[in-house]
């Protein structure tokens, strides 16, 4: 048989594995449905006065394209279950199939609310690879440029967290200065959303005129615009009360379930990455690791987002002193184009505004990964969800899912 | 590298250990047999002298030969990532214990490498497909699983590949072309 893609015989075709166009549809078997799982079984068997609702995957305040299904009895859910997959694009298949430089930008939309901390966690693997030293100014730019999207996702959370509750004022404050960041990153970058920024060995430009000079005018309003927005919310007495007590954490129940970033943080453990594991040169700067939910409790939504507000004032104090102590030199180390790192593994992780992001990359001497695994802290926090949510109201789970702050690109990958 | 934690692991665990502890950069690598693993893991997290209360990651690996399962842990008692490599999974029927005893935070993530591997945790109570669909059969990160738009050099080029009934029913003659010491 002559393969119809017209590119004369390949080694493929006489592989029983794969099917030519001419074959498609020739199933020999009908896969069995799986076996229903425990957990399964448990779920979608009803006692009296439960019924299920669908919500999603279309649902506008869902974060992205997530389907749940409560278990509900009344007003209150007895038990939820998220149903992912719906922005489901195979970025490790991808990934493996690309080579060193593409996987930057092929990893680049997975949190498309924060994209250069997905790059910078696969760089610093290739990096460990390669046994690459990066410039420090290099160094010191990621840092800035990183910090400066952690505000701005943390801002955008504050808005959402807002609209999930009906305030829909809050969420245009917050694209002003989402905004602002955004387009000072893409003066620097070209991109408004997924920069690209960064390379293997450094960062792919230096720091231009327009970016510094929205950079300091910025700067100089930073904080007190801050404190504006603050003001807008903590006092709002709905706000505050439909918060409050709600969706509870403790510390040991965190760290069992995996939990890093801000939802650990308002769990009461001081776990960052930026201080557990160090990495670039976050050693040299000065900053706090701000913790709340430290009674035996833990934290709940109003921690988890007054822990936000906190991290912002830290990343204004980051950037401070990367922009006093920004050393001179070059922004890239001399690489080859064509990289083929030596076979070996390497992982490396990073704090994004959610919360641990890692890549394990493994080499195998080609310029390809020849497996990449992603590590996405959203994923790993949407677990939650149903564990917080038990007998709260049906109002109450989008609530608790946004103060979660999970990004269905990454859960989804 | 924390060259204190590679006596303190060859000291703990040097019955279970499959391989050489390696330490490159701020990682240190171990190991294991799949049966060992929740022995190992018990010891980790439970050791006072350990103390890796932090599950940073778990990863399945296809290595075109035979299956891993590679765990990452955190510990304040050391500045070193910890690398577990529970090796030698056969293709066909890979299976290994599933760590939700220790962490229930595990259950998604074994899901997930079930979705994408086939690989079997025993335990745990809701292994089924995460991403993809319920009756879906194949496991896309296999290597045997080619893309249709591969770059020239993939055996997959200008073919599309087929969705294959449950990889360890239909076992080929034909190992992967791309395969991996890791």
């Amino acid at each position: 048989m002559t393969a119809p893609t017209g590119l004369g015989h390949h080694a493929s075709q006489d592989d029983p594995r794969i099917m030519l166009d001419g074959q498609i549809g020739q199933y020999e078997q009908v896969p069995p449905y799986p076996t229903r799982t425990e957990r399964e079984a448990e779920f979608y068997s009803l006692r009296d006065g439960e019924m299920f609702l669908n919500m999603g995957p279309q649902h506008p305040s869902t974060h992205g394209v997530l389907r749940v299904v409560l278990k509900i009895n009344g007003e209150n859910v007895v038990d939820l279950d998220p149903v992912l997959g719906y922005l489901h694009r195979g970025v490790e298949k991808l990934c493996e199939n690309s080579d060193y430089h593409h996987v930057i930008s092929q990893i680049d939309p997975l949190e498309y609310v924060s994209s250069l901390f997905m790059e910078w966690a696969p760089v610093m693997s290739f990096e460990q690879l390669l046994d690459v030293k990066v410039p420090r100014r290099a160094e010191y730019i990621r840092v800035l440029t990183g910090e400066l999207l952690r505000i701005a996702s943390h801002v955008l959370f504050q808005g959402w967290m807002a609209l999930d509750l009906g305030g829909l004022a809050p969420i245009l404050y917050s694209f002003i200065e989402r905004d602002e960041i955004v387009e000072m990153l893409a003066a620097l970058t070209g991109q408004r959303m997924l920069f690209n920024y960064f390379r293997i060995g450094g960062v792919n430009g230096d720091l231009n005129h327009e970016f510094m000079s929205r950079l300091g005018d910025w700067m100089s309003r930073a904080l007190v615009q801050h404190e504006a927005n603050i003001g807008l919310l903590n006092e709002n007495e709905i706000f505050v009360r439909r918060m409050r007590d709600i969706g509870r954490l403790d510390g040991e129940t965190a760290k069992r379930m995996g939990v890093s970033g801000p939802n650990i943080r308002a769990a009461g453990v001081p776990f960052d990455v930026r201080r557990a594991h160090p990495y670039s040169v976050y050693p040299e700067l000065e900053f706090d690791i701000p913790v709340r939910g430290t009674g035996p409790a833990g934290g709940d939504s109003l921690d988890r987002y007054l822990l936000r507000l906190d991290e912002v004032r830290e990343s204004i104090r980051i950037i401070d002193q990367c922009l006093h102590n920004m050393p001179d030199g070059p922004v890239m180390a001399r690489l080859p184009r064509l990289m083929r790192p030596r076979p070996g593994r390497a992982w490396a992780a990073v704090e994004s505004p959610r919360g641990l992001f890692g890549t394990y990359v493994i080499s195998d001497g080609t310029d390809q990964p020849f497996r990449m695994k992603i590590h996405d802290p959203s994923f790993v926090h949407l677990q939650l969800v149903g564990m917080l949510m038990k007998n709260n109201l049906i109002a109450d789970t989008m609530a608790v899912m946004a103060s979660l702050d999970p990004v269905m690109g990454g859960i989804d990958k | 590298m924390d060259r204190s934690l590679k006596v303190r692991l060859a000291a703990r665990l040097a019955d279970h250990l499959a391989g050489p502890i390696r330490q490159r950069h701020d990682q240190t690598e171990i190991r294991i047999r799949p049966a060992d693993m929740l022995e190992v893991m018990r010891t980790l997290h439970d050791d006072p002298d350990f103390d890796f209360t932090i599950l940073a990651d778990l990863a399945g690996v296809d290595t075109g030969t035979t299956m891993q399962v590679v765990y990452h842990l955190w510990s304040a008692k050391t500045p070193d990532w910890l690398r577990v490599i529970a090796e030698g999974l056969p293709r066909e029927d890979p299976r290994i214990p599933s760590l939700t005893g220790l962490w229930p935070g595990a259950e998604w993530m074994e899901r997930e490498t079930y979705d994408m591997f086939g690989i079997i945790f025993e335990g745990n109570r809701d292994l089924r497909r995460i991403y993809m669909p319920p009756d879906y059969a194949s496991f896309p990160l296999r290597k045997d699983f080619y893309l249709p738009d591969d770059s020239a050099r993939s055996p997959g080029a200008g073919a599309r590949h087929v969705e294959q009934p449950n990889a360890p029913v239909v076992t080929s003659k034909r190992a992967p072309r791309r395969t991996v010491r890791a």
